[in-house]
């Protein structure tokens, strides 16, 4: 579905040049500007116990976050979209190999999130071809809780969006979503420790409608921003927004991984994003700017 | 203004084992850099080598910047600092025939 022409009467945000492009709920939790450096984006690693080798063998490498000004061999420094510096991620040059990068926050009002992000993807340039295959997604996700005097059952949620770009070297070119549940893995001996691989490969779905042709340009040293703007209500733990530059898809049909809430972990709201390599190329996911907001409590 | 600071870890209880090289590290923002290298129990039993600190202008192509980080045969922590290196950072060396080594290397960057 394509937006329509929206009102040009202007919202409040065009007091401000750098979130005029965004269109925040009314909150403004984070204005992530990477120019500013990491702002708290981290590498995500999964639960150990006693010895790193405790890790599901899946977490032991997630490759984490740098800052980035997108220099090129061919053409110098790209920059980001109104400054010089980018948050990227990294994968190793393996077919599978995934960065995420996440912000680790909690929630105080179960209404409305929003995040918007720019960003835009590459392979590493290697060769002097398109390799507009290498790249085998990039997604977006955020990892949930419900309050600890919930109302109603004592979940966990994990909402997860993916573009996938390519599979295998074949072009896929559409947005899924993942409600499967992974298991959920004792880690240690103590008992109190669990993890589960939620970015694994299987269980994904296609969201209806999700075909979406991107502005990949024609070489591998050229990148074109795109905007991206996920809402999710806290209320219900359903999506309310999923939008990618001019598609906005119906949420009616996506939903989000649910289970058995864990001890330690109630009201957290931790978004975070990956890349993953399809090839034996650097898959890279840079963003140049997150805006996080939220519907205001009462 | 205080100065922006950011601590990567580049390898965590990697094993390396004959050539090495860490992943590529962007840190054109930096002024100042430290890698650290933790060598983890169990330690090589005979094998003191070394890592090169290498930079390159695309993070693809790499010479080595000069510097060295002499890792020695027991576990512990070794360092060296890296100044004016551009945009782009990583280690690269070799652990002798029969030998591997443990490690978490820390790149420590600040503006």
């Amino acid at each position: 579905m394509t937006p329509r022409r929206q009102a040009t009467t202007a919202p409040r945000t065009w007091d401000d040049p750098a979130l005029s492009r965004f269109s925040p709920l009314p909150r403004i939790l984070c204005f992530d500007d990477f120019d500013r450096g990491l702002c708290g984006w981290g590498g995500l690693i999964g639960n150990y116990e006693g010895s790193l080798d405790t890790l599901l063998p899946e977490f032991r490498d997630l490759r984490a976050p740098m800052l980035s000004n997108l220099s090129m061999w061919d053409t110098g420094t790209v920059g980001g979209v109104d400054g010089t510096y980018a948050m990227k991620l990294a994968t190793r040059p393996q077919a599978g190999s995934l960065s995420v990068g996440i912000k680790r926050l909690t929630w105080r009002y179960a209404g409305r999130i929003q995040i918007e992000a720019f960003f835009t993807f590459k392979p590493e340039a290697v060769a002097l071809e398109l390799l507009e295959t290498d790249v085998r997604a990039f997604g977006f996700g955020i990892d949930l809780q419900v309050s600890d005097r919930a109302a109603g059952p004592a979940e966990r949620v994990m909402p997860h969006l993916r573009y996938l770009n390519a599979l295998d070297g074949r072009p896929q070119e559409k947005w899924q979503f993942k409600r499967a549940v992974e298991p959920l893995r004792d880690i240690g001996g103590s008992g109190k420790t669990r993890s589960h691989f939620h970015l694994a490969p299987t269980g994904w779905e296609d969201v209806p409608g999700g075909d979406q042709r991107l502005c990949y340009n024609e070489i591998a040293t050229k990148h074109n921003w795109y905007y991206v703007q996920i809402g999710f209500d806290l209320a219900t733990m359903s999506f309310t927004t999923v939008r990618c530059n001019d598609r906005v898809f119906d949420t009616s049909g996506i939903a989000a991984m649910r289970f058995a809430a864990m001890p330690n972990l109630w009201c957290m709201f931790n978004p975070f994003m990956f890349v993953e390599a399809d090839r034996g190329t650097r898959a890279f996911l840079y963003v140049d700017s997150v805006l996080i907001s939220a519907e205001l409590d009462s | 203004m205080t100065r922006l600071s950011h601590t990567a870890v580049v390898e965590r209880n990697a094993r390396w084992s004959g050539a090495f090289a860490t992943e590529p590290y962007e840190a054109a923002w930096a002024s100042e850099a430290i890698f650290f290298v933790r060598t983890l129990d169990p330690a090589p039993v005979s094998a003191q080598t070394s890592a090169r600190v290498q930079i390159s202008p695309d993070g693809m192509h790499w010479c080595d910047d000069g510097t060295v980080v002499p890792l020695p045969a027991e576990a512990g922590l070794a360092f060296c600092r890296v100044r004016h290196f551009g945009g782009w950072l990583r280690l690269v060396g070799e652990v002798g025939a029969g030998e591997a080594r443990r490690v978490i290397v820390y790149l420590v960057l600040k503006e």
